[in-house]
């Protein structure tokens, strides 16, 4: 019995040993990074060093930027006071030959190093124009042909898309647009307004003479056009009233009413900017590599309640990623 | 899973959102913050957006949604601390260990099994009184993702017991912990409490882990008079006991369409209270101890047009108490001197002992499908089978009932007056089970623009009473772009305990197998008005009906022999007055009318008034305060205290540091800051002669890390 009782002992001895063996073999495998294909090419991210809730916005982009390049990279939090020349040896001590540069702070810090490496920009809502040719930046901001499409998915009847927009904050948006509501053979009707005042009377023109069926309406992201006080009660209840679709770039207006939107889908956004930091060009993601480009890597979110209204199809309804109101 | 975390992102970038375009704007730079929409973010917003896979309350109905970011704003550490926020429901107690018994619009008694509450979905009843437990010890909420409270009948949906409402806790799953949490909390009454949370993916799996261990000596506020004030045997005035320990855990895993999960909660050493029999017993001690789990399958592409869930679950309850109903040196005949004393009459040295112990499973199995392939049409049907199982009784006792003139008395048990095992004998009641199968179906059918009715209808059908069928229907009108109105009718059941059924004969209560449910019928008029863009504001007008409601009679046997009416309004409002402030409230005014006595039921306040400000006064730091105003409660007919139950109101104070990063969150809460003399009623005929007292003022201190 004391030979079998040690033979036990000496069992689970055994069973320790190895249990430990494959703990450690898979604390290895898990920490273990693997070796990135295009190893060339450092890349490095500055990005706003600010608190929560945007920090963890921040956080989710540069997981997509490590999941596509294959590893960690390193991040620089910046802020006004940061000090350029110590970042800039950091970013050379460290081998960086792509700078991907997320928020305006990250922008600006990549600015100021001036030219020392290629920049790629991300996470920003727009650019001053002149900034925004040297290099390809991608905004926050949807892409207007992902609207477009949504938008004649749900009313195949539509025909004429109207927008009011202040061309200081938006000009390079509604050339995208332009460009992209022929391509999905639609009429862009563009109002120019500087202040609120001029863009409540072209939402009442609007209103006046719109037809459900053909005409819809699209607020873009810009605070002298839209206001979420007195334009957006205005428009909510005139959509309501007249029976017209109206859709926004700013997610936020959907639980108030607006029918539809898109927001960004960070890690994916991240990955695009590893990609057009890496030089490629991938299919679903197709960046054209200049100025400030709208985004593509979006999730989208409806309004059910006023889908309903506008009695289009619940089929339709449920092929958004988030649905309010149900 | 993927989708969640982007609904996570949905949330982070309305607040950035917001912020942003006012930057673009003013071209200010982004060092400022604006913690808008997270903070102060719409209730039914987040919710929904949270993603539970279990879509609750999707019939029309009066709903109130509490998420966790609002448990955690006004600080509380309990349930009941919580459900006392909600419209037209408030937590009154019972003598019984202070159990909580929820009454809305008036509609409660003592064991409260009106209300029907769930977890993920659910039932946690129990058979023998058809409540949540008697040894309940309170629910921690440190693991709640959310609460959702329906008032009004849900039995066309929910079958037992959804009679007064029904109170929906889902759980946190690994979304919504994301990482590993560590938490704990010391307070008043030498409350202690420390507790993990774990959320996370191993391999293919998502898994969510809780455990809590807690205790508590609990308030120690006065009972003046008890039952035995005048004998000389009275231990008032005295403490009320209310110390308790307590375990929970729970793991949720989740696969593709699997999930399974497992529950735990353990209360022992519970004080009695009050006593059971409205006796103060400092000796008497209760323990509780609940096992569930469940596995689920739910695939929402499961045909085209198709969503299909099947479910099993078990629940494992023990409640054992062992109680000093009397305390020792009790001897009655000492009352009936210098006259002659009823014979069995006699001392207790060791006191009136009764040791009441049960064990209950219940199995259940279900499936339910929703189709929207109609146009127009969105329809939900389920099945359903259940097993409720009294499956064993442990009774030991001291004493037998010796009737008198002046009613029935415990007398020391022949032959020598020691504690004797009479579970094969004379128990309180014996093993009983019964099975109960359901179906259910609804339809919302859309007839005209903005129009929806939907109509529904369940049929349960229980082994030993019977069939009954519970419909409901709501016409829900979508008024205008920033207005809803809805008409409700619906009606619901709750069927007879075993308590009410088979319970061997005693004084107090008598069981009477040929029984039928209780029904209560109740039309709703609602409006839901978003009338600006911060503020938001409800309008609840009801009126019921119940029948056949189950007393004892004056043999103490129970009978289906009362019938109550009643009506009131709700009001709720929430404005957010800045980016940083909101305040929300909401006013429930109820009358019910006993129908026997023609007077008013007694016990629910007939005003309650609920009102909180949330303060963001610099990023990170929050502060808020609750008032509590309950006023307006009749004594119950019979009852010979003449004078109403005081009215009373609370205020309480929360300041918390909460950061989204790897900071310490601490709460800093003061529970009834100006020390008011709250008191909750006790039942007729006043045998707790002066109310059971609420605590005083009390602290509490949180503290968490993500770790």
């Amino acid at each position: 019995m004391l030979a079998g009782g040690f033979g036990f002992i000496t069992q689970v001895k055994v069973k320790l040993y190895l249990g430990g063996v494959l703990l450690i073999c898979i604390a290895l495998l898990a920490t273990t990074t693997p070796v990135s294909a295009a190893d060339g090419d450092v890349i490095s991210v500055v990005f706003p060093d600010i608190k929560e809730p945007y920090r963890s916005i921040f956080e989710q982009i540069i997981e997509g930027i490590e999941d596509e390049v294959g590893k960690q990279v390193d991040s620089y939090p910046v802020r006004t006071d940061t000090n350029i020349n110590e970042l800039k040896d950091s970013l050379q001590h460290q081998n960086t030959k792509t700078l991907i540069a997320l928020g305006r702070q990250g922008l600006a810090a990549a600015t100021a190093l001036d030219n020392t490496f290629k920049v790629v920009a991300g996470g920003v809502l727009t650019v001053p124009e002149n900034e925004s040719k040297q290099r390809p930046v991608i905004s926050l901001t949807p892409d207007p042909e992902l609207m477009f499409a949504r938008m004649k998915l749900l009313q195949p009847s539509v025909k004429r898309v109207f927008v009011v927009f202040n061309p200081d904050n938006n000009g390079w948006l509604i050339r995208h647009a332009q460009i992209a509501a022929q391509d999905q053979e639609l009429q862009l009707v563009k109002y120019m307004a500087h202040d609120l005042r001029t863009a409540i009377t072209f939402y009442k023109k609007f209103f006046a003479e719109a037809n459900g069926r053909h005409d819809a309406l699209w607020l873009p992201q810009d605070h002298t056009t839209v206001e979420g006080s007195t334009v957006l009660p205005f428009v909510l209840r005139e959509a309501w009233e007249k029976g017209i679709a109206v859709f926004s770039s700013n997610a936020s207006h959907v639980r108030r009413g607006i029918l539809f939107s898109f927001y960004p889908d960070n890690v994916a956004l991240g990955r695009s900017l590893a990609t057009l930091a890496q030089d490629n060009l991938r299919l679903g993601g197709d960046y054209n590599n200049s100025g400030i480009m709208p985004l593509r890597d979006v999730q989208s979110v409806v309004n059910q309640r006023t889908g309903k209204h506008l009695r289009i199809k619940s089929r339709r309804l449920r092929s958004f990623d988030t649905k309010l109101n149900e | 899973m993927k989708v969640s975390i982007v609904r996570k992102q949905l949330i982070l970038f309305m607040a950035i959102s917001l912020t942003l375009v006012s930057w673009t704007a003013q071209g200010a730079s982004p060092s400022e913050e604006e913690d808008l929409a997270l903070a102060y973010g719409d209730k039914s917003f987040i919710s929904i957006a949270s993603g539970s896979p279990q879509p609750i309350a999707k019939a029309p109905s009066v709903a109130s949604v509490i998420t966790a970011e609002d448990i955690a704003a006004i600080g509380a550490a309990d349930l009941d601390e919580v459900l006392e926020t909600v419209p037209g429901l408030h937590v009154a107690r019972s003598p019984l260990g202070y159990n909580p018994i929820y009454t809305i619009r008036g509609i409660a008694t003592q064991f409260n099994p009106q209300i029907l509450m769930l977890v993920n979905g659910i039932p946690i009843t129990g058979v023998y009184v058809g409540d949540r437990s008697q040894v309940w010890g309170g629910m921690p909420v440190e693991n709640i993702a959310r609460i959702e409270v329906i008032r009004g009948p849900g039995s066309a949906l929910y079958g037992a017991d959804a009679f007064s409402g029904v109170v929906n806790i889902i759980t946190k799953t690994s979304v919504d912990i994301e990482g590993t949490q560590a938490g704990m909390r010391v307070g008043s009454f030498n409350t202690r409490d420390v507790w993990l949370q774990h959320g996370g993916s191993w391999g293919e799996f998502d898994v969510a882990a809780y455990l809590r261990v807690g205790a508590t000596d609990g308030q120690r506020e006065t009972i003046n008079a008890d039952a035995l004030t005048g004998t000389p045997f009275t231990l008032a005035p005295g403490p009320v006991n209310l110390d308790r320990d307590a375990i929970d855990g729970r793991i949720d895993v989740e696969r593709d369409n699997w999930r399974l999960r497992a529950g735990y909660q353990k209360r022992d050493n519970g004080g009695t209270g009050a006593g059971v029999a409205s006796v103060l017993d400092p000796v008497g001690k209760n323990y509780g101890e609940r096992i569930s789990s469940d596995l689920t399958y739910h695939d929402a592409n499961f045909a085209p047009d198709m969503d299909f869930t099947a479910q099993v679950s078990y629940l494992h309850i023990v409640e054992k108490s062992d109680l000093t109903l009397f305390p020792p040196g009790t001897d009655f005949s000492l009352l009936f001197l210098p006259g002659p004393v009823p014979p069995g009459l006699g001392p207790f040295p060791n006191g009136v002992i009764g040791n009441p112990y049960k064990w209950e499973r219940h199995l259940r199995f279900n499936v339910s499908a929703t189709y929207s392939g109609l146009q127009d049409h969105k329809m939900r049907f389920g099945v359903g089978t259940q097993n409720d199982d009294l499956y064993r009784i442990q009774d030991t006792n001291n004493y037998i009932l010796i009737p008198t003139v002046a009613g029935f008395f415990p007398g020391p048990r022949p032959p020598l007056g020691s504690v004797v095992d009479v579970t094969n004998t004379g128990p309180f009641v014996r093993p009983h089970s019964r099975r109960v199968t359901y179906a259910y179906a609804q339809d919302e059918w859309s007839f005209l623009q903005d129009w929806y009715l939907t109509a529904g209808v369940r049929r349960d059908h229980y082994s030993d009473f019977g069939d009954t069928t519970n419909p409901r229907i709501a016409l829900v009108w979508e008024t205008a772009y920033n207005l809803t109105s809805k008409l409700l009718y619906g009606r619901a059941f709750r069927p007879p305990s075993f308590s009410e059924l088979y319970n061997l004969p005693n004084p107090v209560l008598t069981g009477n197998p040929d029984l039928k449910p209780e029904s209560i019928e109740s039309a709703e008029l609602a409006f839901v008005w978003q009338a600006a863009r911060s503020l938001q504001a409800n309008l609840n007008l009801f009126r019921y009906q119940m029948k056949d409601i189950l007393r004892p009679d004056t043999s103490g046997i129970a009978q289906n022999s009362g019938r109550q009416n009643g009506r009131g309004v709700e009001i709720e409002m929430v404005w957010d007055a800045s980016s940083s402030l909101r305040l929300s409230g909401n006013y429930a005014y109820q009358e019910s009318i006993d129908e026997t006595s023609n007077q008013d039921v007694g016990g629910s306040p007939q005003q309650h008034v609920y009102a909180r400000a949330d303060w963001r006064f610099t990023p990170g730091w929050f502060v808020n305060s609750q008032f509590n105003y309950v006023a307006e409660r009749k004594r119950e007919f019979g009852d010979p205290r003449t004078d109403g139950v005081p009215n009373y109101h609370t205020v309480d104070l929360t300041l918390r540091k909460q950061q989204r990063s790897s900071d310490w969150d601490i709460a800093f809460t003061l529970l009834n800051l100006f020390d008011a003399d709250a008191r909750e009623p006790s039942p007729s005929p006043g045998l707790i002669r002066d109310d059971l007292p609420l605590p005083g003022r009390a602290w509490r201190f949180e503290l968490t890390r993500e770790l």
